[in-house]
């Protein structure tokens, strides 16, 4: 019932500015293990609190997926922790929660994940189901049938939210053919169509040593930890099938879409592609992003809601993607105000692209960004899935410091030119409900 | 273990040295709620949260950007029925500021007549995305017949009305009557000396005069009257919430009926999940929720589903509710369940806004010991008492029923 008052999300800057963030140093205690048979185990040895969590990451998601299979990688991940040749789903959840945690999976855009929690004496419980998920996975027909429904519940659930709804049409305009054009939980189209023998297949084909990551993290010893995923993991197969990259999307021309859609509020938004992570101007998008959307003192809050009260939540969103990612500024507002609010987004883009950002705003840009990174970092489920993450995507578990450096170190004629390159031809989707 | 202190006005502070964490989480949490609105004041408590930020006597507006956000921190605030809570995150050298800064805004902002006005139209937005949001909104509207005629049944955010011929009076009033010393509860966690924190506590809370306020006791809610209600919403799927009033926080039950509801709906294996999403197919997801408040405790369960099985999916759940009333529950769901719980108590010690929250919460609403002693009480639970627990609070004959279903074609 608490009635959260967002005053959007503000970031924590461990760092002041000009002094390498805390982000930047990156914390004792993590260590690297390649098994011998290709599979990478990176543990964080944590004594903060009695708990641990693993995250264990396979190269696949949908981004390796075709239009005609949109959604395999969730599905079957989501099949996978329905039954093993030696437990039942019903089992599989009892055994998670005997040890003080749970077990969860999905596909996601760039990986798969099958992850879970304990109280940390159960540490070795805790690996051995999600090895035994990994491993020997059932595929019970019923199960699929019921998960099959669960995902198309869920795709209808997406389809009437309105926020999700407009950002999934918004990413269609924006990628046309590319896989980043549907989510990680696929179209209904195919998710209502792939059988188990395509599942069983997309599972041989993806689950192969070299391209897992396992990253634990909590009150662990690395040694034990290596030493037993060893054991558990010694049967994975090793060599994998080659992967089909997508082609890069067309640069789209910038279309306008309105979807009517009974609704309390309007949303607007206006999207472009941006560059993916190895892409040099990355950290300079990131910035941008933060001078137009980031906290309290970002352009949009102050401009469209404390000047303007056009709307209560608004922002900007770009993901870490290995291909382009996107660019994309969002608020929802009353259905009287969403002309308005559509003219002040557009004021608000095309003023970034005209005159350059003051010393000021580019330091509290940044102090915000690595703040919310290094804040977003802390829980022991958050380390494991970063560590994990940006192995298994092959930027390298060590990233995040990178990364951290890269953020401090963009100047604003970057953020000017990463402007003058990214945000062009805007694609804008506007979610009206029906004039009464 | 914190260590705690009673000021001489009565402002109270919680203090943890806790060095694992490389922030300092500092929250203020105020005796001051939904509840403590008359029917006329909806939103108050909310709607003042909102205006704290907004500026002081001596800090110009923007200085949460100044004096958080551009020195490397983050602020945040929510309203419920029972309290308000203001938490910020910061670097640790930051600590002392920031007391004196949340210090300044409970008790010195300037609610301009200029702001209050602007800011309607935000709150009216977070008002309508609420209502867009349909698991909020079944919440809102499930208290809503629960807690008919009482305080808890009206909502934090107030309503349209109320928020559009809000005057600053009113604003002021409320603020003047609420923030005062008896109300306040600092928590500090993180790598800090607790001398220091408390010292600082002392400079600046600590002065503020006592105001003799005593907050009004709630009576207890009127016993449920059986109600369904039935609301068209756009969309394909429906959504089921039923509810029952349960034991208050500070209540001998209160452990019993939180195992209760464990062992019903909060996890994967749990029985509502198990008869419902496995066996029968008539959910894609259903769940059982305990919140203990001050003056009466909330039960619920809800369903995300078909509308063509409400009816069948509504059967099913009574069906589990009749059997753990006549059979209560094993040994191996009570032991699961009392993991779950101490589970649940070690993560949110992982950073140090989960342990403040915690503290915080306690403090205000309850007592900080008996939070600190939880988990035992719940490990002594017997089978027995949680099946006269199901006996004495989940009448499968009186509930309140709310379903959004799609509008008829």
């Amino acid at each position: 019932m608490t009635s959260r008052v967002s005053l959007a999300r503000l970031g924590l800057a461990l760092a002041l500015v000009g002094i390498p963030s805390a982000a930047a140093a990156q914390p004792p205690g993590i260590t690297r293990h390649l098994l011998p048979n290709g599979m990478t185990v990176i543990v964080r040895e944590n004594p903060a609190a009695p708990v641990v969590t693993a995250s264990l990451q396979v190269r696949a998601g949908s981004r390796f997926e075709t239009p005609e299979m949109a959604g395999i990688t969730n599905f079957l991940l989501r099949t996978m922790i329905r039954g093993t040749s030696r437990r039942s789903a019903t089992e599989l959840a009892e055994a998670a929660e005997e040890i003080g945690g749970n077990l969860d999976a999905s596909g996601e855009v760039e990986s798969a994940e099958i992850r879970g929690e304990a109280l940390a004496r159960h540490w070795e419980g805790l690996l051995g189901l999600i090895a035994e998920v990994a491993l020997e996975p059932s595929f019970p027909g019923e199960e699929i049938e019921r998960e099959r429904r669960l995902i198309l519940s869920q795709i209808k659930t997406r389809a009437e939210t309105p926020f999700t709804l407009s950002l999934d049409a918004l990413l269609r305009e924006l990628y046309g053919s590319h896989p980043y054009a549907w989510p990680g939980v696929g179209l209904a189209s195919a998710v209502g169509r792939l059988g188990r023998g395509e599942l069983v297949a997309r599972y041989r084909a993806v689950f192969r040593a070299e391209r897992m990551v396992l990253a634990v993290s909590g009150q662990v010893s690395h040694e034990r930890v290596v030493r037993i995923s060893e054991r558990l993991f010694a049967k994975l197969p090793r060599p994998g099938t080659g992967e089909v990259g997508a082609a890069a999307p067309t640069t789209p021309v910038g279309a306008r879409r309105v979807l009517e859609r009974p609704a309390q509020q309007a949303q607007v938004l206006v999207g472009y592609l941006g560059p993916g992570l190895s892409d040099p101007a990355y950290p300079a998008v990131r910035v941008l992003g933060a001078v137009l959307g980031g906290g309290m003192a970002g352009r949009l809050f102050v401009e469209l809601r404390e000047k303007r009260g056009l709307a209560y939540a608004l922002g900007v969103l770009i993901p870490f993607r290995t291909g382009p990612s996107f660019f994309v500024t969002h608020l929802g507002t009353a259905p009287e105000n969403s002309a308005a609010a559509e003219a002040g987004l557009l004021a608000e883009l095309e003023r970034i692209r005209q005159a350059s950002v003051g010393r000021e705003e580019l330091a509290r840009a940044k102090a915000y960004l690595l703040g919310n990174f290094a804040l977003d970092r802390r829980t022991n489920a958050r380390q494991a899935w970063y560590l994990a993450f940006f192995e298994v995507i092959g930027a390298g578990w060590d990233f995040p410091e990178r990364y951290a450096q890269a953020l401090d170190a963009v100047t604003a004629a970057d953020v000017e030119a990463a402007a003058r390159r990214f945000l062009i031809h805007p694609t804008i989707v506007v979610l009206l409900p029906p004039a009464r | 273990m914190p260590t705690r202190r009673v000021l001489a006005n009565g402002t109270r502070v919680v203090v943890q040295e806790f060095h694992a964490s490389d922030v300092v989480a500092i929250q203020l949490w105020v005796d001051a709620g939904g509840r403590d609105e008359t029917s006329s004041e909806l939103g108050l408590a909310h709607y003042l949260e909102h205006m704290l930020f907004k500026g002081t006597v001596t800090r110009a507006p923007g200085f949460v950007e100044r004096e958080v956000e551009g020195l490397g921190g983050r602020i945040n605030a929510g309203t419920s029925l029972d309290y308000t809570y203001y938490h910020a995150l910061l670097p640790p050298p930051r600590t002392v500021a920031t007391i004196e800064m949340l210090s300044d805004i409970s008790v010195n902002s300037t609610l301009s007549q200029e702001t209050l006005e602007l800011e309607k139209r935000i709150v009216l937005e977070e008002m309508r995305l609420g209502e867009d949001n349909p698991r909020r909104h079944l919440a809102l509207r499930l208290y809503e017949v629960l807690f008919d005629g009482h305080p808890y049944g009206r909502p934090v955010i107030g309503t349209r009305e109320l928020i559009q011929a809000l005057s600053r009076e009113t604003l002021v009033a409320f603020y003047r009557r609420h923030y005062v010393p008896e109300s306040f509860v600092l928590v500090v966690v993180g790598p800090v000396v607790p001398s220091a924190v408390l010292a600082a506590a002392e400079r600046t809370l600590g002065q503020l005069p006592r105001s003799g306020l005593k907050r009004l006791p709630l009576p207890a809610p009127a016993a449920v009257r059986t109600k369904m209600l039935e609301v068209e919403r756009p969309g394909t799927q429906a959504y089921l919430g039923m509810a029952w009033l349960g034991p208050k926080l500070d209540h001998a039950d209160t452990p019993v009926v939180d195992l209760l509801v464990s062992i019903l709906g909060q996890s994967r294996s749990s029985r509502l999940p198990q008869a419902l999403r496995e066996r029968l197919g008539l959910v894609s997801s259903v769940s059982a929720g305990y919140s203990p408040l001050e003056a009466a405790g909330a039960v619920t369960i809800t369903a995300q589903l078909e509308p063509a099985n409400l009816a069948r999916a509504e059967a099913a759940i009574l069906t589990e509710l009749q059997r753990v009333r006549e059979h209560g529950v094993t040994d191996a769901e009570l032991r699961r369940a009392v993991t779950a719980a101490e589970a649940r108590d070690a993560f949110s010690t992982e950073t140090a806004e989960g342990r403040a929250y915690a503290f915080g919460r306690a403090e205000t609403v309850w007592r900080l010991e008996e939070e600190l002693a939880y988990v035992d009480r719940l490990r002594s639970v017997t089978p027995d008492q949680i099946r006269s627990a199901a006996r004495r609070y989940l009448d499968p004959e009186r509930y309140n029923r709310v379903a959004f279903v799609p509008p008829a074609r």
